[in-house]
């Protein structure tokens, strides 16, 4: 058995509100790859920044290499040879990779930045770790893998012994993964001890030695990898036994499409392409997926069709006219209803009730308003509201809580409760349960396949394949901001589905 | 807001309690707000006694309709929010007598001739100083709500003076015809004033702050130019930089024309103002227009997500902005002065930014917090000329409590600590029992 | 009329008009690379301005008095970054207090101390009678008179807008203060506080704002006016912006109005239009509204500029 390097003891984390460690005990040996299982919201990133000094424990210790330490700041912890590479990069876009490798740390004697050998340190760390990236570039010219790598080089320059990384593989695509993992093990095989935190269970078996579950704030077993099964992991994490996909009844599409889009073309803030010739329709009564890398012009597609964006090209029919010139307020009186990926940036008003989030984009109509919108209605959207909480089984303190007093899973059930009551005939939903836990998942899953029985078309995009097999009944792949591959979703598998996001080549290059 | 109780049937009880409570309520504020202490001592208490008898009568019909719990709750919720203001106010003043006290000035001299006369003997004053910052409050405090910041009232205000200005003087209409056109084109030439920051700001994206700003200095120096143009004289010293006096017609009418007791300089700009910041409110909180405002000033993207025009609302909302702060103007040239004058009238603009802060950018709250800033005013200026205490002093103790009420993080990070302590002696407590267990 | 002293003479002017202006603007771009906006310039110069009158006055030195001024921007500067860094108060709210608070201390110290509100007495030396012509370089015909005749607080200007670019772009501090403004959590999590980097912002433009109104007081005049300053702090924000954030640039928005102020007195005085003086006056103020229009798409403000940073936050 290995040398412990990292422990901690009976580790408490309490935020005003919520407990979010309880009594945490847990052991990293030297060179091992550990994961770190549980759902969103299980307490997983808060124990990794109380590790890393982001945090102070309200109550416990950390013990790294047999001695006590009290980490003040992340630079102890540094200090210490831990590092990090956090789920949402830590990376400066308008610096370059040396400046954000070397930040905090940058070579030159006295105040002045030795950039010569900084760009020699990095040049030569990525080499020493088959790590290739230009040490030249802007972060922002970067995709999102080369964007991973230059966090863990960022690490590495700082000589880390213990790499913690936050979901690493949430923005990458399986092709992508794979090639992740191998430099995972590499790095396992020059010395370095992994944490992993995931709430996936193939990355857990794929990757970890051993792996330890977290749930509700508090360990809830410790298992060797090989000596545990895909569903005893699920029912630790959940505490409940799981359906891992949700159940899809067949359904047959009526033949007219009710959304079209041809041809579209869209640009983004730097007026480049990003959408570039794409087509695809939706039939009545089918879930159309699209599977694609984040930043293949999922977004600027989502803004085009809800009129957030304008068009620079092609068009969009919906039930059969052209409504590229119509306003987001009209498209969304034709019954286009939409689930956006962010839902406290383009979901809610948070500081607004529950109620009134509800009556939004209805909000100058009976019968939330009367006299064109020269009097609200208050009580017609406060009993709206209440109806929806019960249907939806939102947890809130009631209609009047302001959004912001709710938990994720119930505001996007807020939103699906708007969205999917306005009786609508296309539904563009983008992300639905990014960041949500296991049974705000089965729910949601379960409410957009019985929007496609009563048959309304959908539109899914979704970064999680896992997501997309699950709902769709047919899957487009998109690369580059065009459709490059159609698939029935019954007919194939995530391999040939990652192999076309990729562009369908073995290899990028760096 | 409201809700159902199962309470017992109320009859017409509620709805005459309604009526009387605003007819006291409206009676008492007029009586109060226009009583002269020169002049007319009682009027000023009678007018007191009838605002707390509308306040009683209000809350009667609030138990009568929701019960005797309910009203116990408003108290306590509206005791919770006005812990903050009150203890920021309360604290400046303290900070301000320490000051006083260090630079060898008597505190409770000095303080007493301020709110002697503030409120008491110089309460006219007060309400006239009040009456043009709470408009112009209302204009930075009604941007704020849809995420901007009219730092340009003061231009704003200025061109609502001179379109004031030139019309009273030109206007030969009786009062009731003229006057609301005054009123409304005083509004306008102060939305004009916006027009061009609301045009860049939805066009290129240019902040605010900047443009509005530098258009208060350009509208502040079109002024003399204006008055030249329209009897300002440089050359004489009786006219150096005043206008002509506008058309007596055109005069606001004042307090004294119906409350005979009345200071004669008090003119009804006041009770425009209250009524104003009501009708604010009402856009505000009860019309989908103030929705769609206040939701753009939330979260823009959200709004606009759900087909609420962002560009749309701020234009809106900077030109109703501007409009409110012409009034300002309206009501100084026709209220107060009868004239334009070059810089006796500067700064309502830039301090209606102090006053719309104050009240958190709530228009109810603007007016009380309008009141108080032209109590401060009036009563330093008295307390200068009754106990040779600087009235600058007035200006440290105003930012003061505006630092401690608009920093309402203070508190929480006071909370915070305490609570940290809290924990931490706990801990070491249970500390203590684990290990003599 | 309009021959090589008259053109010599406005270029000069246009310097010591851009000179306060520049400061101002140098120091809040430090201040806003950071990630803390400060529309507090007008106060902190106010502060300055008045201090260094005072001090220059009552000692007799106006060097004494410059750093005094230096000291008391600085110390002016950190209540706004206490209330924008430790509060968490919003920071136009705060710089809009501050400018409130700037009038009513100096205002009160006025009468406390000269006895009297409007203007200081005279200081018996200012800087502007320590005027220096660099030997050989200010006979240079046209950029001799410009650049290398002048006085301190300008040849101060000069160096510390080379001093700030190399510091921006060239030292860790400047790495450190750049990435505090751009992306904060991605400072912290390498271990550097972001605010001591914001708090370390807000210092720099209080000193050199405290500088720049030093020389309003004692160097261009011999003496403290309240409200002396004339909203050149506001203008120093625009020039900043206009300036996209740089020094360099933030200096050149600076000396294009400082000739629009030297060309405004210089109309008056001919009387070349018979258009009113005050056209003149307002026009820095329109050109502003312009500049500000047509640069801004260009120019980008640090991504995290205003927002506030606030590390324990509990997850939902």
């Amino acid at each position: 058995m290995a040398q412990p390097i990292l422990e901690t003891r009976h580790i408490v984390k309490q935020f005003p509100k919520v407990l979010a460690n309880d009594d945490i005990n847990l052991t990293l040996n030297q060179g091992e790859i550990l994961c770190l299982l549980g759902e969103n919201g299980a307490g997983k990133s808060t124990l990794m920044n109380v590790l890393y000094g982001l945090y102070k424990p309200t109550s416990g210790t950390i013990v790294l290499d047999g001695e006590e330490v009290e980490f003040s700041s992340p630079r102890d912890a540094i200090d210490r040879g831990l590092g990090m590479v956090h789920q949402h990069f830590m990376l400066v876009d308008t610096l370059t990779v040396t400046e954000n490798i070397i930040l905090g740390s940058e070579p030159g004697r006295g105040p002045q930045i030795d950039y010569r050998t900084a760009r020699q340190q990095v040049k030569e760390l990525s080499e020493r770790h088959g790590l290739r990236i230009d040490p030249d570039a802007k972060i922002m010219n970067l995709s999102v893998g080369l964007q991973q790598r230059v966090e863990i080089l960022k690490a590495l320059y700082r000589q880390a012994k213990i790499l913690i990384l936050d979901e690493p593989t949430a923005v990458l695509t399986p092709q992508e993964v794979e090639e992740f993992f191998a430099v995972v093990r590499g790095l396992r095989d020059n010395g370095v001890s992994i944490i992993i935190i995931t709430h996936k269970l193939e990355e857990v078996k794929a990757i970890s030695d051993r792996v330890y579950i977290l749930r509700r704030g508090r360990i809830e077993g410790e298992r060797r990898t090989a000596d545990v099964s895909k569903e005893d992991l699920a029912n630790l994490m959940v505490g409940r036994a799981v359906v891992l996909t949700v159940e899809k009844s067949d359904h047959q599409a009526k033949q007219e499409p009710v959304f079209e889009i041809d041809d579209l073309r869209v640009l983004d803030d730097r007026e480049v392409a990003v959408v570039d010739g794409l087509s695809l329709d939706v039939r009545p009564g089918e879930v159309v997926g699209i599977a694609g890398v984040d930043g293949n012009g999922q977004s600027e597609l989502a803004e085009a069709i809800m009129g957030l964006r304008s068009v620079a090209g092609g068009s969009l029919k919906h039930l059969g006219e052209d409504i590229k010139d119509l306003t987001t307020k009209e498209r969304i009186h034709r019954r286009i209803s939409y689930v956006p990926a962010d839902r406290h940036r383009y979901g809610l008003v948070l500081p607004f009730t529950v109620a009134e989030n509800i009556a939004m984009g209805y909000h100058d109509r009976a019968p939330n308003a009367s006299g064109g919108g020269m009097r609200l209605n208050y009580s017609a959207m406060e009993e709206q509201a209440t109806r929806l909480i019960k249907d939806f089984d939102i947890r809130t303190p009631g209609p009047l809580a302001p959004a912001s007093h709710l938990s994720g899973g119930n505001q996007q059930k807020v939103i699906l409760a708007r969205e999917f009551t306005r009786n609508p005939s296309f539904l563009l939903v983008s992300q639905p349960t990014r960041g949500l836990d296991v049974g705000a998942i089965e729910y949601i899953h379960s409410q957009i396949l019985a929007m496609r029985d009563q048959d309304v078309g959908v539109l899914l995009i979704s970064l999680e394949l896992e997501e997309i097999f699950g709902l769709a009944d047919r899957i487009l792949v998109l690369y580059e901001g065009a459709i490059v591959k159609e698939f029935v979703a019954s007919e194939t598998d995530e391999r040939e589905v990652g192999f076309y996001m990729t562009g369908g080549k073995k290899e990028q290059s760096a | 807001m409201s809700s159902t109780h199962e309470h017992t049937e109320p009859g017409r009880l509620p709805s005459i309690l309604t009526i009387a409570s605003a007819v006291l309520g409206a009676a008492g504020l007029v009586i109060w707000l226009g009583a002269s202490m020169s002049r007319g001592e009682t009027y000023y208490f009678w007018g007191i006694w009838l605002i707390v008898a509308a306040l009683a009568v209000y809350l009667w019909r609030y138990r009568l309709l929701n019960g005797g719990e309910a009203l116990r709750e408003l108290l306590r919720s509206s005791a919770r929010k006005m812990a903050v203001p009150v203890m920021g106010v309360v604290t400046a003043i303290v900070l301000g007598g320490i000051l006083m006290l260090a630079t060898g000035y008597n505190p409770i001299e000095a303080y007493g001739a301020l709110f002697f006369g503030g409120l008491v003997r110089n309460w006219h004053i007060s309400i006239l100083n009040a009456a043009p910052l709470i408009f112009t409050a209302l204009s930075v405090a009604f941007a704020f709500k849809a995420g901007l910041f009219n730092i340009g009232a003061e231009g704003q205000y200025y061109m609502g003076a001179m379109a004031a200005a030139w019309l009273s003087i030109h206007f030969t209409l009786p009062g009731i015809i003229s006057l609301p056109l005054i009123f409304i084109f005083a509004g306008l030439f102060g939305a004009m004033w916006t027009i061009i920051p609301a045009l860049l700001k939805v066009r290129t994206g240019a902040h605010e702050v900047i443009t509005t700003m530098m258009l208060a200095h350009t509208a502040r120096y079109l002024s003399p130019v204006f008055i030249r143009a329209n009897g300002g004289d440089p050359a004489t010293s009786t006219h150096p930089y005043v206008t002509w006096e506008i058309l007596p017609n055109n005069f606001l009418p004042r307090f004294q024309q119906f409350l005979p007791q009345a200071n004669y300089r008090v003119h009804t700009g006041i009770l425009i103002a209250i009524v104003v910041a009501l009708l604010i409110h009402y856009i505000l909180y009860y019309t989908s227009w103030g929705f769609e405002i206040r939701a753009v000033g939330e979260n823009k993207d959200a709004a606009r997500a759900q087909g609420i025009s962002v560009g749309k609302n701020i234009f809106r909302a900077l030109l109703i902005a501007g409009f409110l702060a012409g009034l300002a103007g309206f009501n100084q040239v026709n209220g107060l002065d009868h004239r334009l004058f070059e810089n006796l009238q500067a700064g309502y603009g830039w301090n209606g930014i102090s006053v719309a802060l104050l009240a958190g950018g709530n228009p109810i709250g603007v007016v009380f917090t309008g009141l108080l800033w032209g109590v401060l005013d009036a009563g330093g200026q008295f307390m200068a000329r009754t106990t040779q205490t600087p009235s600058a002093i007035v200006e440290i103790v105003k930012g003061t409590i505006l630092f401690l009420v608009v920093a309402r993080y203070i508190y929480t990070a006071i909370g915070n600590w305490r609570r940290k302590r809290q924990r931490h002696r706990e801990a070491d407590a249970a500390n203590a029992v684990k290990e003599g267990a | 009329m309009v021959d090589y002293d008259f053109i010599v003479n406005l270029l000069s002017a246009m310097i010591r008009n851009a000179t306060p202006i520049a400061l101002a603007a140098i120091g809040a771009v430090v201040c806003e690379r950071s990630g803390v906006v400060n529309i507090a310039m007008e106060g902190i110069m106010t502060v300055g301005a008045f201090v260094a009158a005072i001090v220059a006055g009552a000692t007799g030195n106006p060097w004494i008095g410059l750093l005094a001024a230096i000291f008391f921007g600085g110390l002016f500067s950190l209540i706004h970054a206490f209330a924008t860094v430790s509060l968490h108060l919003d920071h136009v709210v705060s710089g809009a207090v501050l400018n409130v608070l700037a009038l009513g201390i100096t205002s009160y110290l006025m009468i406390m101390i000269v006895g009297h509100p409007g203007t200081t007495n005279p200081v018996p030396v200012g800087l502007g009678d320590y005027r220096w012509a660099i030997p050989v370089l200010s006979s240079i015909p046209v950029l001799g008179p410009m650049f290398f005749n002048q006085t301190p607080i300008v040849y101060f200007s000069f160096i510390l807008i080379g001093v700030f670019t190399w510091f921006l772009s060239k030292t860790k501090l400047g790495l450190h203060v750049r990435a505090s403004g751009e992306h904060p959590l991605a400072l912290e999590t390498i271990g550097v506080s972001v605010y001591k980097m914001r708090y370390f912002g807000v210092l720099v433009s209080g000193l050199v704002g405290g500088m720049a109104g030093a020389y309003l007081s004692i160097e261009s005049n011999v003496s403290f006016t309240e409200g002396m300053t004339g909203g050149r702090g506001f203008i120093a924000m625009a020039a900043m912006i206009s300036g996209g954030w740089h020094p360099i640039g933030a200096f050149i928005a600076a000396l294009f109005f400082g000739l629009a102020d030297a060309l405004q007195v210089r109309f008056q005085v001919f009387e070349i239009a018979r258009v009113p003086e005050e056209f003149f006056i307002i026009l820095p103020y329109v050109l502003t509204v312009v500049a500000v229009a047509g640069l801004v798409r260009r120019s980008r403000p640090p991504k995290a500029d205003g927002v506030d940073f606030m590390i324990e936050r509990s997850e939902d």
